[in-house]
């Protein structure tokens, strides 16, 4: 299991150093446990294109089969991250999509369909707001 | 295993004894389930038979753990091989992205996969299914179940099977490049770096299968570039892969170098790796190669500016610690120097228990008060409070007391009017930093040594610190006074010397003087003696002798005095040079006395 989950990040690897859609980039790809990408949203006028968005991937053993843990990081400055403003994702990055969750996740999916489902996502986004709360309350009822 | 019961039944219902079937046990046993069943044996026999049963099944457990014990060459995971010829990526399972390993359609979509990659992908979420493994189609999400191998086409397996791919022992060596279908034989048959039994007498460890003909190579050897400790047979594999010695070839600059040192040659001293120009933290973004990188030092401004910029950060670093040294140490001896304030204007009583009476008192206090308050214990008398105190005794006190600044102010008053009627005496002399409440609130009108919470908490180190500051004060009073003895000195040295000139140029006439007169005199001894000679003249030249004693006596007396008054002018001055104060006056003094002496001659 192992071996299958980095033979197919190293052919991920390659196919993402060779060519990504527009708007996606790989940041940093030091081992295959944990991969960052930038993306940028090309047609929204919430999001301007100029800026980028981290994303950091962190693969399990059993990748493929399980879903990879997908959240927006916050770096404060060189170069200044910050995470996008949607209802779907929280003010600590965690990004509530289906795609990501265990009951949604298909093993077809890769590194590459994630980062052009969440800027799917962002592209369509018309309210510039977050939904904290819920989070919130999680975090209270877990206290 | 499955099929030996069947094979089997035969043989073993013509051979109904119980013995004869305990001997052939070696091979796959497994007695008939049917013989208890149609033979009527008494309850011991049958008891028997079931421990039989057991052994057997025991024995067979045993050599078939065995036998997976000694296969050495597990079976091949073909989606972890390496492929050399190109393939479709049509061929390849969306899962996996391999080429298709044993490909099962699925039913309802006709979506492709490897049957393990479904597999994997069903077990994780969801339970067992008396139907059958079944579950939505990973691409589509269409719920399906796998189809039968007969739906997969055969032209589908001929054509994965067909492609080329590495022997998985390429890493230790082995160069095979083997159809797919064929690889699982190479490894157990052919393939020269598989692992076989030893062919030595009594060795039972793995060996490769080209090293198996050179006897058993299990004993203990080391390696000759690390030293290491380890079998003879895995030498090889050592030396290929693991010893920290051994040359490795760099692929970026065609050097070889050290399998220890690759790490650091990879990012640092390979000459074909890019690096940063050495003024890249001032500025600089270029990147170019080690030896270009030189050349693109002596052109780039950053880089020649590079250690000035260095050498600058840090002469400021050090000025900041310095600088924060110094504030410190400013800050304690402004304490002190307040902290001696206030022992030189001292409180005059103490106020503890009218501060008290303060709080409830004074609705709204400044921050500075409070701090005051809270900070220097009993240094701060609170006059205001005492104002405030209705109690006329109190009151009164504060009319006697000898520094009291508004004796005859009233309290609405001093609240209308900010500056003191009054001041008392040292007030004038101060910086006047403080806020209208502080100015009401202490008498002599001093803020509290440190400002917010120094580090003076407690009234002895107060002390100490006052104690310090005075130690400062007695030390800079000697200075000065060191400096003005040093100066006294040095100018009385300077007048002596003048005078001791003078006396000596005095000196020196006063010889001249006193060889004319010898000469004068012995000039006139001779004379009258030559007059003395010729009779009768004894009595004139008697008379001009005592005219000329009387001349000479006349003389000598003015030099005596001449001697006096160079004496007298010598004390003058040295009373002048002596009295540290009046030095100047003594200078003109002198040297009146001096010409005078000068004139007497």
């Amino acid at each position: 299991m192992a071996g299958m989950s980095s033979k197919r990040l190293q052919k991920e690897l390659t196919k993402i150093q060779g060519t990504l859609p527009p708007g996606i980039t790989l940041v940093s790809a030091p081992d295959l446990r944990e991969w960052q990408m930038d993306i940028a949203i090309l047609d929204n006028p919430i999001y301007p294109p100029s800026d980028h968005y981290r994303l950091r991937f962190q693969f399990s053993q059993s990748y493929p089969i399980e879903a990879p843990e997908v959240v927006f990081m916050a770096i404060p400055s060189n170069p200044e991250r910050k995470i996008p403003l949607h209802p779907h994702i929280y003010s600590n990055g965690i990004i509530c999509l289906d795609l990501l969750d265990s009951q949604g996740w298909s093993p077809v999916h890769n590194v590459e369909s994630i980062c052009i489902s969440i800027q799917s996502m962002l592209a369509g986004n018309t309210k510039a707001e977050r939904e904290f709360d819920t989070w919130l309350v999680w975090v209270v009822m877990a206290n | 295993m499955s099929r030996s019961p069947i094979s089997r039944s035969p043989r073993e219902s013509q051979e109904p004894t119980f013995t004869r079937s305990r001997s052939h046990r070696r091979p796959v046993p497994t007695p008939p389930p049917e013989t208890p069943r149609r033979s009527s044996l008494s309850a011991e026999m049958r008891g028997m038979r079931r421990l039989e049963q057991r052994r057997n099944m025991e024995e067979s457990h045993y050599l078939n753990c065995k036998a997976r014990a000694q296969n050495y060459n597990p079976p091949i995971d073909l989606r972890l091989v390496d492929y050399v010829s190109p393939y479709d990526s049509n061929l390849m399972c969306p899962i996996c992205r391999c080429p298709f390993v044993d490909p099962v359609v699925l039913t309802e979509c006709d979506h492709c996969f490897c049957r393990d990659c479904i597999r994997q992908c069903w077990n994780t979420n969801s339970t067992y299914n008396p139907l059958g493994p079944r579950g939505n189609c990973p691409t589509c999400r269409t719920p399906a179940k796998l189809g039968s191998r007969s739906a997969t086409s055969k032209i589908l397996l001929n054509i994965v099977d067909d492609l080329v791919v590495k022997c998985p022992k390429s890493d230790d060596g082995c160069k095979a490049e083997v159809r797919r279908c064929e690889v699982q034989d190479h490894v157990n048959i052919y393939c020269g770096y598989a692992l076989v039994e030893c062919l030595g007498e009594n060795c039972e460890l793995p060996v490769r299968r080209k090293d198996a003909a050179q006897g058993c190579l299990h004993y203990g050897v080391s390696c000759l570039l690390c030293r290491k400790e380890l079998q003879k047979w895995k030498l090889e594999i050592h030396w290929r892969s693991e010893c920290p010695d051994r040359r490795v070839h760099c692929e970026t600059c065609k050097s070889t170098v050290f399998a220890r040192d690759l790490d650091e040659h990879s990012k640092q001293t390979c000459p074909a790796i890019s690096i940063p120009c050495p003024g890249k933290a001032f500025g600089c973004t270029s990147r170019s190669r080690k030896g270009q990188a030189e050349i693109h030092a002596k052109s780039c401004t950053f880089a020649k500016l590079a250690p000035i910029f260095q050498k600058q950060q840090d002469r400021l670093d050090e000025q900041e610690v310095a600088q924060r040294e110094m504030s410190r140490k400013l800050q304690v001896l402004e304490s002190g120097f307040g902290a001696m304030r206030d022992i030189l204007n001292p409180p005059k009583e103490d106020t503890t228990p009218d501060r008290r009476s303060a709080g409830s008192t004074r609705p709204s206090l400044s921050p500075r008060d409070m701090q005051a308050n809270g900070t220097t214990s009993s240094f701060i008398p609170n006059a205001q409070s005492n104002f405030d105190f209705s109690d006329p005794t109190a009151y009164a006190d504060l009319m006697v007391s000898p520094h009291q600044p508004r004796p005859s102010a009233s309290t609405a008053s001093r609240q209308s009017d900010p500056t003191p009627d009054v001041p008392g005496p040292r007030l004038t002399d101060l910086p006047e930093p403080f806020s209208f409440d502080s100015d009401l609130a202490s008498p002599a009108g001093f803020p509290p040594p440190t400002t917010d919470g120094g580090p003076y908490a407690s009234p002895l180190h107060h002390l100490l610190s006052m104690h310090e500051s005075l130690r400062d004060e007695m030390s800079r009073i000697s200075t000065v006074l060191s400096e003005l003895d040093g100066r006294h000195s040095m100018q009385s040295l300077n007048e002596n010397l003048r005078t001791r000139e003078e006396i000596s140029y005095m000196g020196a006439q006063v010889a001249g003087l006193q060889r004319q007169v010898h000469w004068l005199t012995s000039a006139q001894l001779q004379r009258q003696q030559g007059r003395s000679g010729t009779p009768g003249a004894s009595s004139s030249s008697a008379m001009a002798d005592v005219g000329a004693g009387a001349g000479v006596e006349a003389a000598v007396s003015a030099v005596s005095t001449a001697a006096t008054a160079l004496t007298g002018a010598a004390r003058v001055a040295n009373v002048g040079a002596s009295g540290s104060g009046n030095g100047r006056d003594g200078a003109p003094m002198r040297r009146r006395a001096s010409e005078e002496g000068r004139t007497k001659l």
